[in-house]
């Protein structure tokens, strides 16, 4: 695929569109949900420590609630419309069991570090259509007592299903972190200023 | 610089004015209440759905449980205690305990979840709300049910959730009679609703047609009111 081409021809418009939208709408869930966090810490409950305000949105737990479930919304629908037609239509462009096999058989760096970026932005998705799953189970508990349930998987080692749902749920934002960076350094190495003009608004 | 590190320098602006918190503060109850009305049909739709499964009596955490009260633990006369049902209801009451425990006894053994994000499992028992309202003769013109604690605790529900058949008025928690900070001897309790919407020591039940101003102790000071799980 012709990345590092001389013309880089514009990504669509739906994909760039979604994929800024995606961005700032995470930014007000991850800083909503971190208020959240605040009002009993996942780790540690009632002593647990807390996340630096700075980072956090809505100023106390009614205000992370608003702007959490008031963007839940919005960022459900964005996301889900960007994977139905990335699927539907970029599909080749997604990562898939090929690129992992490259990643460790191919002889040529580039198509490597090709392969690694797919992989990278496919896992974000997935990432975030978890943080999406693991979120309505815990804003639903009763409703959709099948989805919660699933999380009692930690149960056997004394990790009831709520706290395995809560640390699911906040593990959004690490992982995120992560393959965000990761996104970005292999994105500037695959294909430079160029490709991120080509996919920036 | 170019247009898109521009837009970078922008993005990261914006968001570090967001995260920074305060300055959008204000905006908060803005998008709370453009997108509650929304939320809450959603959630009034998901809750017509029937009976919530229930977890086994031996999966309780009863440690799990907090206390949470905003204005200490009112110590109640059991002897002296009435719950008092008013209102848009045919017959009016004014019942002890005595005849609260002569009613249909019902136990469910489900998770409460407080606003702040910790949940436990508890069995609570006692008599359905739906049996009290209708041995007070409730009429169809009800709409909203209006419930008073003896702390002065104040908490408003919509008729369908308070007709639901896990919804109690409870008076024993865990198989034990209920402890006075839990609420005793009578509290709320249903688990298709936050733990806010549960009150304790509950005095007075009032069916209203309309919401007033006062919707709830803490809606009043901003949280969502139907609350729904
Ligand atoms: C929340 C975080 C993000 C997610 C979930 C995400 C996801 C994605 C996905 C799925 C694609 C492929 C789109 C397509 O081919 O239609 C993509 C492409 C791209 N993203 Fe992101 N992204 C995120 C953040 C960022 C950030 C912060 C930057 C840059 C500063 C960035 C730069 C790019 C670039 C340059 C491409 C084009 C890559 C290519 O076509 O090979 N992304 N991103
Ligand atoms: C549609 C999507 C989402 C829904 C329905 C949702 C729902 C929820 C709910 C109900 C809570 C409260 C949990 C509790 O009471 O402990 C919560 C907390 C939280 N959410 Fe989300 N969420 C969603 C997306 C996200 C995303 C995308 C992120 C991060 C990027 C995120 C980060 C957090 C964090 C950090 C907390 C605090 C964790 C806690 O205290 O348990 N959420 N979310």
């Amino acid at each position: 695929m012709g990345h590092t081409s001389a013309r880089q021809p514009h990504h669509p418009l739906w994909t760039r569109a979604s994929h800024g939208l995606n961005l700032l709408v995470l930014i007000v869930m991850a800083a909503s949900g971190l208020q959240i966090y605040n009002a009993n810490p996942v780790f540690g409950g009632r002593g647990g420590a807390t996340v630096p305000e700075l980072l956090t949105l809505g100023g106390w737990l009614a205000g992370g609630r608003d702007w959490h479930f008031g963007f839940m919304g919005l960022y459900a629908l964005n996301l889900g419309l960007w994977l139905a037609l990335l699927i539907q239509r970029r599909r080749r462009r997604l990562g898939e069991l090929g690129d992992l096999t490259a990643l460790k058989t191919s002889a040529s760096a580039p198509r490597r570090r090709l392969s690694a970026h797919r992989l990278v932005y496919t896992l974000m998705l997935i990432v975030l259509a978890f943080s999406l799953i693991s979120g309505l189970a815990m804003y639903k508990p009763a409703q959709f007592w099948w989805l919660t349930s699933l999380f009692a998987f930690a149960e056997p080692l004394g990790v009831n299903s709520w706290q395995a749902l809560r640390v699911s749920h906040l593990a959004t934002i690490p992982a995120m972190v992560l393959l965000v960076v990761a996104h970005i350094v292999l994105s500037w190495r695959v294909g430079g200023l160029r490709l991120l003009r080509a996919m920036a608004l | 610089m170019n247009r898109r590190q521009l837009l970078g320098l922008g993005l990261g602006g914006s968001s570090s004015l967001l995260l920074g918190g305060c300055a959008l503060n204000g905006v908060s109850a803005a998008v709370g209440d453009a997108s509650q009305p929304l939320n809450e049909r959603l959630e009034a739709l998901l809750q017509g759905q029937g009976k919530v499964p229930e977890f086994r009596p031996d999966q309780v955490e009863p440690a799990a449980l907090l206390v949470n009260s905003f204005n200490g633990v009112p110590r109640l006369d059991p002897e002296r205690y009435r719950l008092q049902v008013k209102g848009l209801v045919g017959r009016p009451l004014s019942l002890d305990l005595g005849t609260l425990a002569a009613l249909p006894q019902h136990t469910c053994v489900m998770r409460h979840v407080c606003v702040e994000g910790w949940a436990a499992v508890v069995a609570w028992s006692g008599v359905r709300l739906a049996d009290v309202l209708r041995l007070a003769q409730l009429s169809p013109l009800g709409g909203y049910l209006l419930i008073d604690s003896a702390d002065s605790y104040f908490e408003s529900w919509d008729l369908a959730s308070a007709l639901h058949p896990q919804t109690l008025l409870a008076t024993h928690m865990n198989g034990a009679p209920l402890p006075a900070a839990n609420g005793a001897p009578v509290r709320l309790t249903a688990p298709i609703k936050l733990g806010y919407k549960q009150s304790k020591w509950v005095t007075g039940l009032r069916v209203t047609a309309q919401l007033g101003e006062r919707r709830g102790t803490w809606e009043d000071q901003g949280y969502e009111w139907f609350a729904g799980l």
